[in-house]
């Protein structure tokens, strides 16, 4: 085969395509962004962005393990307040709330303290994030308060719950997910005063947000959940200061008709502080975008089928109540009972033995299906500041001062009545804080508070026992840790006692 | 060259060839008779198919080895060929006697091996390289080729992870290398992919399976686990055109059944589980409702293969289309595929050829509701599918479980279906440059274009099993691929002492994915004809739209070194450079070497006339794993989720929330994974004995993994980290007897023993967790162990009483009839501490045995395969979160008050019996039938009366017979991609067998 060793079109043709190709390849290629999706380094840009990173905060509190049978087990079923409900075997994690014999691997303890530390690493990226945004002051800086109004709220509960915890108010990076250990509650507590009180100074007053915002955290909001904190420390003056302030804002009152907080009619109105908001949208079978699962869990199970039907009023609670006290069939749903709608009758359901439910939790008709749940979760309203109010001025020596508190809240109770729930008059300290518990429960029962004020109370044990469930001292008071936070930190973070 | 070749003119000329070539058999005929024996021993031969070349004339040899032919003149030429002998030409030349010595087959020395971007002879591979022809994989009736290379080849493991028809099969080449994603990459006619299932396995010439670091360094970031080349058939240029025919029918069914309560068994433990007498009289119920019967069918699959096959010295072509029908053992469930593929070579001028692989599927899956399959696993026996007014009954009543209808939701829920259309091939130039010197330009694409849709009618069967509002959601999932590569080879020897091979390249490819879904509500009607979105309700739309993409530049050299055919070198390295890295984490660079000796040649060694194959081999070399982050496109960006939406005002407004919600990591780099190869192959007694061993140790770094990070970082996801180091060392063995004659047969055997273990983990780190079951990790990753050992708590039988229980530590208020947890620290209580480590997941050997023989036309085969050393844990069984069914061995045998001295616990629901034990842990050894063929050609006498050359009925059967210790439907389950999870069965689609009957026709 005579060739020429060099041939003009074989170079040019192999020139030509590696030319092509080459060239066709520089360094952009490589650099490559996510389509459709903005990434951590080009988000919070602008205002937009910032009120979008606040807005995902609130949406962490209306999942499920935040909201849903995870935090009615470890508030309400947990206490003597109510048993598991639904059907005997369904849920079987939550008749160890319900029994007292739950350990580290309850799927109710991960889930709370998953889904709060979510809420919380949200929170922490749109507070260090969002002071760098060019944009309005006054929004940047109402923004960021909101995030640690949410961010002290979640640390609120966690801590009642599990007590020391690993306190992060950052983004966390690689080298730090296993290197973090429990901080005393003491500075756990430090930490929520300080996120609170940075919210009260940010915060607008309830009335001072437009309509399209209500349901945002407010001043009045903050200083609540300041006043609670400052009751589990039992720093009654500061506690009964900042009752007092919110008292004195003129920015809330009783609702007229104690039923109606719990309606649609009362979502944010003027008893409200703060509320978890939730819409069932015209959307579709599954959850819609504003929904939450709260409704569904407790709803009645059976004839309406209205849900799943845990959270079943205890007979405990039931017999507490004073003699017709109109709050407990404002609480309690019955077999046989018309429904708020004033139309559905509640029908035996054989598979469960005398059925109650949680009528708080009730929500009329709505789009799509049950786990489209449009109520609002009432997280603090202005008759549990009363309350605490009442509670701090009598342990403050205040027990005048106090009564006008408990008897505001009593007075509404019994509406037009004349005989019912009469004003009190005992000033005796010890004795009006009888009055001032029993009245708590009555008001706020089956809303998720009676396990945090027993364990403030330090009366856990006693009334637990009094019921007649196994409250183990040294144990009980707390929450275990989840057994994988253990086992992934190699025990860096460690157990609570006695489990 | 005149002639130009479109597509459609192809058919034309091949079926032109064929017609003149069958027009030529008629004309003047020439008689040869002849006697062929065997060269060695001179036994005449019985049974050779002698042939006229280019036609489809042709008979075989008799009882005496003699033959007789009439060709079409004195310038025919012959073709013999003979089970295990070289095929041989012999040219007339006017004879009218023919007389022949047949050799046995040697070729196996000068058979050429398929190497990244190019071939080598076998005998000059100084890599680990794992070859097997295509017709040793199609008597395997499945739709993807990786499937049948189950048990074929020594160090690659094949689990077929689900029986749905179209499955992916799990592949491990040399154990698990890594945490994350251990597959290894496919190299389809020189384009590189993920996904092999759109090859038809009748259109496969050869697989060859890369396996040491000097075989797989050429493929860089990409070789670390693996690589399997998968070669197509091209056109033979032979001058004639070969039509073949294909076809089998056969049936699919489970292999196992599982052993469930049934319905007197489920009435009695429901009433000791809720302490009432529910069930007045269980025994009464009887057996009830199995509902696996309800759900799994014996199911038809068929297959129909046409070919055509031919070219010249120019030009080859291959042909072929396929049609292929699998129905799912699971009802409703189906898969059809259609194949079309065009190869073709053309010389264009003496510098410059080009060529195509082209191959169209087309593939439509109707997929039934696989979760089914658990749901049947759990439903009450007592329930009947329908009650007696023809409607779907409500398992949920009177139970109260959150339960579904298994039937219903087969019957509702299987208006699901999915449509690919893809379009793979490779186009290719490559030009003579100068003297030993070509340029050769690639281009590889793959298109993929998916169509799906599902619709989910209104209706009820209970308050949990309910569509209030119909859905219909359709989707279009677009997949564009492209390579481009250019290489630069130089091959020169000077005579029998130097051959030099210089191998030089530059490839950049780009990846990208985009899907487009919407849906609506409130149809008019269910028929099929108004299932389009545009006669839904408009106010229900939804829709979404998103797309990922990566770019992958690379630069390759390769170079072999041959002194006296005796000394082999080879050197190769590739660098990478990936989008999926941030900038300074990007390149990688993976270099190997490796030596041969074909110590045979030497001649101290052929003076002892013991061997015919005598080969050391040693490489060593680094490799990248890139597929470890093969869903992650962009593994070190945190990616800003949206829809997080926040409801505010009295109007209740919805508003839009976006926020980071899984962590990523920057400093994510290149996991890699060192490798080093010791090779011998032999070859005695004439090479009727053939063994290749190879003792491999790969040690795997950096491994990229999602390791479980603690709850309270807050991150919806775990990040990707460089975090361990995994050794993997063992034995590739392979040994084979074969013997030819007119008796031939063979037998074999596949040695895989393999030792995974975790060398270290990184410095945050002394265990990984994973496999989270109710609360609790199930396996845990430690160094000295493999990964994903089994984690948990020891037990020792069953408390017989109260008192018994009492008086032993107790993790939670276990009682009479509870497991016994051992206190194995010994510190008088049961926590967590006392949880170790329970057994592995990975096989410690895997082996297969083949055996086979051709005999006066029969051919028979078989393959037996194995494994042993690996447990599984059942977790099917061991979740619990309601009254569901359990497996019957739960019931029989258990712990009663009446029966204190069971083994078995009490039935309880959750609690303490459920947590993660050794209680759940099986032994997942199985030894099975993977195949078994038996054929029969009719002899070429008799078929050449109707113009055949080859006409073969065969039965075959897949996975008839298994041996397995698991109560569950198959030791081999579906989560086998996930090493933290490998072991774990939450039930899925079991694996199947089945029978066909098949004909192959060439004429």
């Amino acid at each position: 085969m005579k060739q020429a060793f060099l041939s003009i079109p074989r170079i040019a043709l192999t020139s030509v395509v590696v030319l092509l190709a080459v060239t066709g390849c520089q360094k952009e290629f490589l650099d490559r962004k996510p389509l459709g999706q903005l990434t951590a380094d080009t988000f919070f840009e602008n205002a937009d962005q910032a009120v979008l990173a606040t807005n995902a905060v609130y949406q962490k509190y209306r999942d499920f393990d935040v909201i849903a049978l995870p935090w009615i087990g470890l508030t309400d079923i947990i206490s003597d307040d109510a048993d598991k409900g639904s059907t005997p075997t369904d849920a079987l994690y939550m008749v160890e709330l319900d029994e007292l014999t739950f350990n580290a691997t309850n799927t109710a303890m991960t889930s709370v303290w998953k889904g709060h530390y979510v809420a919380i690493a949200r929170a922490n990226l749109a507070i260090e994030r969002i002071p760098g945004i060019q944009m309005d002051e006054t929004l940047k800086n109402r923004l960021v308060g909101e995030c640690k109004f949410l961010r002290a709220y979640s640390y609120f509960l966690l801590v009642q719950w599990f007590g020391d915890l690993p306190i992060i108010t950052k983004p966390l990076t690689g080298d730090e997910y296993y290197a973090q250990t429990r901080q005393p509650k003491t500075e756990v507590y430090a930490q929520i005063e300080r996120d609170l009180q940075d919210a009260i100074a940010t915060l607008p007053e309830k009335s001072q947000y437009g309509a399209g915002d209500l349901g945002r955290a407010t001043k009045g909001a903050a200083r609540g959940i300041l006043a609670k904190l400052y009751m589990v420390e039992h720093d009654f003056a500061k506690a009964e200061q900042q009752c007092l302030e919110i008292i004195n804002s003129g920015e809330y009152s009783l609702l007229p008709k104690y039923s109606d907080n719990f309606l649609r009619v009362g979502e944010n109105g003027r008893e409200s502080i703060f509320e978890i908001n939730a819409a069932a949208l015209p959307t579709p079978d599954a959850a819609g975008p504003g929904a939450s699962p709260y409704n569904m869990v407790q709803g009645v199970r059976g004839v309406p089928n209205l849900g799943w039907g845990f959270n079943r009023p205890s007979d405990n609670l039931v017999s507490s109540y004073e003699n017709g006290d109109p709050r407990r069939e404002a609480t309690v749903i019955y077999v046989g009972e018309v429904l708020p709608d004033g139309v559905t009758q509640v029908k035996d359901n054989l598979e469960i033995v005398n059925e109650r439910f949680n009528q708080k939790a009730w929500v009329p008709a709505h789009p799509g299906l049950q786990d489209n749940g449009p109520g609002n979760i009432r997280v603090l309203r202005y008759a549990d500041i009363l309350l605490l109010a009442a509670e701090a001025l009598n342990e403050n020596g205040k027990s005048g001062e106090a009564l006008v508190y408990i008897n505001q809240v009593r007075k509404r109770a019994r509406g037009s009545s004349t005989l019912l729930l009469p004003d009190l008059t005992i000033t005796d300290q010890s004795q009006l804080r009888e009055k001032i518990y029993r009245e708590r429960r009555s008001e706020l029962a089956m809303e998720q508070h009676r396990w945090f004020d027993l364990l403030r109370w330090g009366r856990a044990k006693d009334v637990m026992i009094g019921v007649g469930k196994n409250f183990i001292e040294n144990r009980h008071e707390l929450l275990p840790i989840p057994q994988t936070e253990i086992d992934l930190t190699e025990k860096k973070i460690g157990q609570n006692k006695g489990y | 060259m005149k002639q130009i070749f479109t597509k459609s003119n192809f058919w034309r000329t091949g079926l032109l060839l064929f017609l003149l070539l069958l027009t030529g058999a008629l004309n003047a005929q020439v008689q040869i008779q002849g006697h062929i024996i065997d060269q060695a021993t001179g036994e005449s031969l019985i049974g050779v198919t002698v042939a006229e070349k280019g036609t489809t004339n042709g008979t075989a040899t008799d009882l005496n080895g003699d033959f007789k032919l009439a060709v079409q003149s004195g310038e025919a030429v012959l073709l013999l060929s003979y089970t295990g002998y070289t095929p041989q030409e012999i040219a007339v030349a006017g004879r009218t006697r023919i007389d022949v010595a047949f050799a046995e087959d040697m070729t196996t020395l000068n058979q050429v091996v398929i190497v990244g971007y190019g071939t080598q002879r076998k005998s000059d591979l100084t890599g680990a390289v794992g070859s097997i022809q295509g017709d040793k994989l199609k008597s395997i009736a499945t739709v993807d080729v990786a499937q049948s290379l189950q048990g074929k080849l020594a160090g690659v493991y094949v689990s077929p992870g689900s029986g749905e028809p179209g499955a992916a099969a799990v592949i491990r080449i040399r154990g698990t290398g890594t945490l994350n994603n251990a597959d290894p990459i496919f190299v389809i006619d020189g384009m590189i992919t993920y996904d092999a299932s759109f090859v038809n396995p009748q259109d496969v010439a050869s697989v060859e399976v890369l396996k040491d670091a000097s075989a797989c360094a050429i493929y860089g970031a990409r070789g670390s686990n693996g690589v399997i080349i998968i070669t197509t058939k091209s056109g033979a240029k032979r001058g004639n055109a070969l039509i073949s025919l294909n076809s089998y029918y056969g049936t699919t069914e489970t292999t196992k059944r599982i052993d469930l309560m049934n319905a007197a068994q489920f009435a009695q433990s429901y009433n000791e589980l809720t302490n009432s007498q529910y069930f007045p009289d269980p025994a009464s119920l009887g057996e009830g409702t199995d509902w696996q019967n309800e759900i799994f069918r014996t199911a038809p699959i068929s297959n129909i293969q046409l070919g055509i096959n031919g070219g010249s010295e120019r030009y080859s072509y291959n042909i072929s289309g396929n049609y292929f029908n699998q129905s799912g053992i699971l009802k409703n469930d189906e898969l059809q595929r259609i194949t079309v593929r065009l190869n073709n070579t053309f010389q264009v001028n003496n510098w410059l050829s080009i060529g195509n692989n082209l191959a169209y599927s087309n593939v439509k899956r109707d997929i039934a509701p696989a979760g089914v399959i658990g749901s049947a696993y759990r439903v009450p026996p007592t329930v009947t599918p329908k009650d007696a007014a023809g409607n779907f009954s409500d398992p949920t009543s009177p139970y109260g479980l959150a339960i579904a209808n298994p039937a219903a939701d087969l019957f509702y829920r299987s208006n699901n279906s999915r449509a690919n259309d893809r379009f793979f091939g490779t186009v290719y130039g490559e030009i003579t440059l100068f003297k030993y010197f070509k340029f050769r330009s690639n281009y590889g694409f793959d298109i993929d274009n998916e169509t799906g849709k599902a619709f989910t009618p209104i209706f009820q069967v209970s308050p949990s099993q309910i569509v209030k509002d119909d859905l219909l959601s359709v989707r279009r999932n677009q997949k564009r691929d492209w390579i481009w590569e250019q290489t630069l080879t130089f091959d020169r020897s000077w005579g029998e002492t130097h051959h030099l091979t210089v191998l030089g390249g530059y490839t950049a490819e780009q990846r990208r994915f985009e899907f487009l879904e919407a849906s609506r509500r409130n149809f008019p009607g269910t028929i099929d004809d108004l299932l389009y979105l545009s006669a839904g309700n408009d106010t229900t739309q939804a829709n979404s739209n998103g797309a990922n993409d990566e770019g992958l530049v690379s630069f390759l050299f390769r170079t072999n070194y041959t002194l006296f055919n005796r000394y082999l070198f080879t050197v190769s390295a590739r660098v990478d450079q990936s989008s999926r890295f941030a900038e300074g984490n990007r390149q990688g660079f993976f270099p190997s070497f490796s030596l041969g000796w074909n110590a045979a040649q030497e001649e101290f060694i052929e003076n002892l006339g013991w061997f015919d194959r005598l080969k050391f081999r040693f490489s060593y070399g680094i490799l990248g794993n890139q597929n470890s982050i093969r869903n992650r496109y962009y593994p070190s960006l945190g990616v800003i989720r949206s829809g997080l939406y926040a409801i505010f005002g009295a109007g209740e407004n919805l508003n839009q929330g976006a926020t980071l919600v899984d962590y990523s990591n920057p400093d994510l780099k290149w996991e890699n994974a060192r490798q080093t190869d010791a090779g011998l192959e032999i070859g005695v007694f004439g090479n009727r004995l053939t063994a290749e061993i190879d003792w491999y140790n790969r040690l795997t770094y950096d491994i990229i993994a999602a390791v479980p990070i603690p709850d309270y970082v807050g991150s919806g996801s775990a990040p990707l980290v460089n975090t361990a180091k995994v050794r993997n060392t063992g034995w590739d063995i392979t040994l084979n007897w074969r013997q030819a004659g007119r008796f031939g047969w063979n037998v074999g055997a596949i040695l895989s023993p393999v030792k995974n273990e975790i060398v270290s983990l990184n410095d945050q780190k002394s265990e990984v967790f994973g496999a989270s079951i109710q609360g609790e990790f199930a396996t845990h990753s430690v160094p000295g162990e493999p990964i994903g050992s089994f984690f948990g708590y020891k037990t020792n039988g069953v408390f017989q009483s109260v008192a018994e229980a009492q008086a032993s530590p107790r993790l939670e208020g276990e009682t009479a009839g509870d497991l016994r947890f051992v206190d194995l620290n010994g510190d008088g209580k049961i926590d967590a501490t006392d949880r170790t480590q329970l057994g592995s997941p990975i096989p410690t050997l895997t082996y297969s045995f083949n055996a086979g023989f051709d005999f006066l036309g029969f051919d028979f085969s078989a393959d037996v395969l194995g494994v042993t050393g690996n447990q599984v844990y059942n977790a099917k069984k061991a979740a619990r979160f309601s009254v569901y069914n359990w497996e019957a061995s739960v019931f029989e045998g258990r712990w009663t008050p009446e029966n204190p001295t069971a083994t078995k616990p009490r039935i309880t629901n959750g609690g303490h019996n459920y947590r993660v034990s050794d209680y759940y842990l099986e032994d997942g050894s199985f030894i099975r039938l993977r195949n078994v063929v038996l054929g029969y050609n009719l002899p070429l006498q008799v078929i050449q009366r109707a113009k055949l050359s080859k006409f073969r009925v065969y039965v075959s059967g897949t996975n008839l017979w298994t041996k397995q210790n698991y109560s569950g439907y198959s030791p081999e389950f579906s989560n086998a991609d996930n090493p933290f999870e490998v072991g774990i069965d939450n039930i899925g689609y079991p694996v199947t067998k089945s029978w066909q009957v098949g004909l192959e026709v060439t004429f």
